[in-house]
């Protein structure tokens, strides 16, 4: 018997019907699933992608975005991609070493910074005079959400403050006195009595591995006077300081009054602890009115946000304020014109500007003198009840914004975005909370892992 | 001697046993199942009642809604502007997104793989012996790194922002291992049977498909499952791959009712009922053929 | 018999197995080497994410800095703890529940379709879920348990090192064993019954019979499963980052997590590529030593 008898007999035909019939089915299956992607074309048509983080308010600004689009350029049609604040590097990094990062990004600024001296981005100073160089809020500068080397490279979208949020109904229970007057040793004296008397958290905190307990760490350290870098002084690192010191043993001594669990809190068990009401203060920006809105009046009712209690040697009350703006990517962006244009656009019609702030009061605030002061920004249904704490929020905490993109205003950092990225800070209070190292030896260790990152990205500030 | 009524006894005793015990271990291990259930089925004002229930002291459908008719995710109160763009409005778009995607990669990857694994344990050739060695590597490098370059690749090859470079990625995972299943169940199908047949003058494609395949049934569905269950719960590459909002699947799509510091729990908690429910549903109904396949099937010892 | 139009030239045997494995090895060469390739020489290079373009060799200095680097060690030590408790669990856990659901009781497919919940919720989804249920002061878990009176006090599940780590593993335990469930259940379903009679009749015990017709039988399946198990979970990214994030400290870094700071976190993309192939030339060599001592590919069987 011959191999021949044992095999089938494949004539031509069947081979080339068969690999018809697969290569039609995977045609017809591949014209199903594919869709033109953004179009290369001379900006005349196609998608922009505009990436915007988690909430309403990035969506809001595209339809304004959107509207310039129809008037002018009715080929172009922008699209919001929301990208979680988890998967905000990862996918950054993978678009940009692709060739194709998106048309238009909403950034904070100390990623802005870290951005911008990389040179990623397009300098932005011809839509800032479009939209008014003298618009600003009393208080504040272009320059605190990017400016480097001379050119400004985000245009402001809002900013965004994380305030003393506080239970009054526990404060006025125990007759404790108002919280716009506390200093640090008011605000430890308060979390001590709440938990004393009441059986509760006086104050949640986040303390885990995360962005969240940075930024707490951030504006506690500002306050004291601490810095992470000198920027003066070619990015000297100053973080090994008496004021670290003095700000890990303030959250230390905070400790006992916190909730058990702090340890691995980050943002989203911050706000759970406030309007579950199981802690009687916070520090957090405005969203937290949002969400107890909707879940829990009664808490919603008592809750009162102040700017931070004052240091008691320097008198500073810094908050952690995101500073958030328009960054747009240089790289193989084909609609660097008309997402100029469609920004410009929706800045200066005021309409968009105070639909953009009402789509989550109070944690978007407005950047702008004429629309902080238009009526018709206090047409939103919270401004009834919270007034005081809404314009906390807008404007009263302006002077007392910080964060470690431009630390204590003396300067862009753009080795921030790095040092958030490694969690140095968050590592720091770690340090103290979990492994029980003294302040001081916490604070040599982050200031060496500082250094080894101005040592590793010093071309980025010289 | 125990009489037949006492062995029957017992053996009833016995199942009751066999019972409870299935019954705890299923609901502690289900528990999260069922507390999304009961999630899903309160009304927004009741989910986060302290102290925590497990059965909702008023039903409500409201979550299966906003996902099936794409509410408003945002709470905006009174007559505030809306925009225009809600995550929920795309629930539908990411569930047929996700069964494309999952049902494509999952067929490619079955019928791919058995067809190799049949060639390497019934053919000579050289390096027969080498390949499914060579296809482990890829699963000793994490994805988290290896998907830099895969990207690279769907970019040369124009795919990205399109369904197809999830279900060619996906693949790309699932194959080597279903792979390898179908290998070791190969080579526990006595070649016997193949070669009788053969010998009666039936082709290669015959056997194949008429004594084979039934035969592996059980490893080609354990390998479907694990093809489906790859595609139907990654987020990373689908994250990296697509851009619009409109074409992710559901994994992705889902996170974005994490809004970053809120989680809307009655919207996370339904999807994740519609996205286990049909799955499980299916996988009852799929081996109860499994063992029907083999109640009546001669299978030498 | 297909016979219309002109005939090929036969296929000898060898050409139909090699046309069977070919979309095999185009896949598995584009779409899995090619990138395990350029991850390979990555290692080499020093590659900023965002300077594309900009990457340049440097030998050996990516490995030197991460056999430098306490970390890295660290995260070994830790990866390695992680995968053996996880790998155990899942196997005797799988093993015993394939059989309980092995068993013909009227209504079992039931079970069976519902034990699989685990393994399809996708990660990010349950991690969510997870960290509220088993939230320290609000979650449903501490408030069920102590209602029952298991305890007294709120278990923190992941706010110290040691609760942090097995917390993990019980997620990744909880998540993975339907995977065994699945593959012993249908390795089981092919053991004919004839066995188990035949060694009742002669008087085999319950464990008698387990340990000499269900375990034998189960070896090959057993053996594929612990080794995919045993890679997956030691490159195993999504479970612990999205609980714990490596934290409290990082004491549940593993070498996928520390490999993922270095890329993305500290801009090191060389540094992480080179993580990734420590890690696979040990998984390699493990595998390799382990399918040789259990002799899984005797040749008499193929």
């Amino acid at each position: 018997m011959t191999d021949d008898k044992l095999h089938n007999d494949l004539t031509r035909r069947d081979l080339l019907t068969g690999t018809a019939v697969t290569a039609a089915g995977l045609a017809a299956a591949g014209s199903m699933l594919t869709r033109p992607s953004s179009a290369r074309a001379q900006g005349k048509s196609g998608v922009v992608r505009v990436w915007g983080e988690p909430g309403p308010y990035a969506g809001v600004a595209v339809d304004g975005m959107n509207e310039w689009a129809q008037k002018n350029a009715p080929g172009l049609k922008f699209d919001i991609e929301t990208i979680g604040w988890g998967s905000v590097y990862v996918k950054l990094m993978t678009d940009l070493a692709a060739g194709q990062p998106a048309n238009l990004i909403s950034v904070e600024s100390p990623l802005a910074y870290q951005l911008m001296a990389e040179g990623l981005l397009e300098p932005v100073d011809d839509v800032i005079d479009r939209i008014g160089r003298d618009r600003m809020i009393e208080g504040t500068k272009w320059e605190y959400w990017g400016k480097w080397k001379g050119h400004q490279y985000v245009v402001p979208a809002h900013h965004q403050p994380h305030l003393l949020m506080v239970r009054m109904d526990i404060i006025n229970e125990l007759g404790l006195s108002n919280p716009d007057t506390w200093t640090w040793d008011d605000l430890l004296n308060a979390a001590k009595t709440i938990h004393e008397k009441k059986k509760m958290p006086g104050i949640a905190l986040a303390l885990g591995r995360n962005l969240c307990t940075a930024y707490h760490f951030a504006a506690l350290l500002h306050s004291a006077g601490g810095r992470m870098f000198d920027v003066a002084n070619k990015f000297e690192v100053v973080f090994d300081s008496p004021a670290t010191v003095e700000t890990l043993e303030f959250i230390d001594q905070l400790r006992p009054y916190m909730p058990k669990g702090a340890t691995e809190y980050s943002f989203l068990q911050v706000v759970d602890s406030m309007v579950t009401g199981k802690a009687a203060m916070v520090f957090y920006w405005g969203r937290v009115y949002g969400r107890a809105a909707e879940e829990a009046p009664e808490i919603f009712k008592n809750i009162q946000s102040f700017n931070h209690a004052r240091h008691p040697r320097t008198g500073n009350r810094y908050n952690w304020n995101d500073f958030q703006g328009w960054a747009i990517p240089k790289q193989n962006n084909p609609f660097i014109n008309e997402v100029k244009e469609a920004v410009a656009y929706y800045q200066t019609k005021r309409e968009w500007l105070i639909r953009y702030v009402h789509s989550l009061v109070p944690n978007v605030s407005p950047v702008y003198k004429d629309v902080a002061s238009d009526p018709r920004l206090l047409e939103h249904p919270f401004f009834k009840t919270k007034k005081d704490t809404i314009m906390t929020y807008y404007v009263n905490s302006l002077k007392y914004a910080s964060n470690t993109g431009n630390e204590l205003l003396k300067g862009a950092n753009p080795l921030a975005g790095i040092v958030h990225g490694r969690l140095i800070l968050a590592q720091t209070v770690q340090k103290v909370i979990l492994d029980n190292w003294t302040p001081a030896e916490a604070a040599k260790w982050g200031a060496q892992q500082l250094e080894s990152v101005r040592k590793e990205h010093f071309r980025l500030v010289i | 001697m125990r009489s037949l009524l006492q062995s029957d006894l017992l053996d009833q005793v016995r199942k009751a046993g066999l019972y409870v015990v299935l019954l705890f271990v299923t609901f502690l291990i289900c528990f999260p199942l069922l507390w999304s259930l009961s999630t899903s089925l309160k009304p927004s004002t009741e989910i986060f009642a302290t102290p925590p229930t497990l059965f909702p002291s008023e039903y409500s459908l409201e979550q299966y809604k906003s996902l099936i008719y794409g509410k408003d995710m945002y709470f905006v109160p009174g007559t505030t502007y809306r925009p225009k763009t809600s995550p929920p409005q795309h629930f539908l778009s990411w569930f047929a997104n996700s069964i494309i995607v999952t049902f494509g990669s999952t067929l490619i990857s079955v019928v791919v793989s058995t067809l190799a694994a049949y060639s390497l344990t019934r053919f000579r050739y050289w390096g027969r012996r080498f390949i499914p060695y060579f296809s482990l590597l890829g699963y000793m490098v994490p994805s988290i790194i290896l998907v830099f370059p895969l990207f690279l690749v769907m970019v040369k090859l124009g795919l990205t922002n399109n369904l197809w470079s999830l279900v060619l990625g996906y693949v790309s995972i699932s194959l080597p291992f279903c792979m390898w299943l179908m290998w070791a169940f190969f080579r526990g199908i006595p070649i016997e049977l193949e070669e009788a047949a053969l010998i009666d003058g039936a082709s290669r494609f015959r056997v194949f498909y008429e004594i084979v395949l039934p035969m592996a049934a059980p490893g080609i569905i354990a390998a479907a499952i694990f093809s489906m269950i790859v595609a139907w719960n990654d987020y990373l590459f689908a994250r990296i791959f697509i851009n619009s909002i409109q074409k992710l699947p559901l994994t992705v799509g889902v996170m974005h009712f994490f809004e970053g510091v809120h989680v809307n729990w009655g919207l996370m908690m339904a999807s994740a009922v519609m996205m286990t429910l049909p799955l499980a549903f299916l996988f009852m109904v799929v081996q109860r053929h499994l063992v029907a396949g083999f109640g009546a099937g001669a299978v030498k010892g | 018999m297909m016979a219309q139009g002109p005939r090929l030239p036969r296929l000898s045997d060898r050409q139909i197995g090699i046309l069977f494995v070919i979309p095999f090895l185009v896949t598995a060469v584009v779409f899995m080497g090619y990138p395990v390739v350029q991850a390979i020489r990555m290692a080499f290079y020093s590659v900023n994410p965002l300077r594309p373009g900009h990457d340049t060799f440097i030998g050996l200095d990516n490995f030197y800095t991460i056999f430098d680097d306490p970390l890295f060690w660290d995260s070994f030590h830790q990866a390695t703890v992680w995968t053996l408790s996880s790998i155990f669990l899942q196997t005797v856990i799988g093993v015993a529940l394939a059989l309980l659901l092995h068993v013909p009781l009227r209504g079992i497919s039931v079970f069976r379709g519902l034990l699989l919940f685990p393994y399809i919720v996708p990660t990010v989804v349950i991690a969510l879920i997870w960290q509220w249920m088993f939230n320290p002061e609000i979650g449903v878990v501490n408030y069920s348990l102590k209602s029952i009176g298991l305890i007294e006090e709120n278990i923190y599940w992941l706010s110290t090192p040691t609760m942090a780590m097995a917390s993990t593993v019980m997620l990744n335990v909880w998540k993975y064993t339907p995977f065994v469930i699945i593959c012993v259940l249908a390795k089981l379903q092919t053991i004919p019954l004839e066995l188990y009679d035949a060694a009742k009749v002669d008087g085999a015990g319950a464990w008698r019979r387990f340990a000499d017709i269900t375990l034998p039988q189960l070896k090959e399946v057993l053996i594929v499963v612990v080794v995919f198990r045993t890679i997956w979970t030691f490159n195993k990214f999504e479970e612990i980052y999205l609980l714990t994030k490596g934290g409290p400290g990082t004491s549940t870094f593993n070498l996928a997590i520390y490999s993922f700071e270095q890329s993305i976190a500290n801009l090191r993309m060389g540094v992480g590529a080179a993580t990734a192939v420590v890690m696979m030339v040990f998984l390699l060599l493990g595998s390799i030593l382990y399918l040789r001592v259990f002799r899984f590919a005797e040749e008499e069987e193929a």
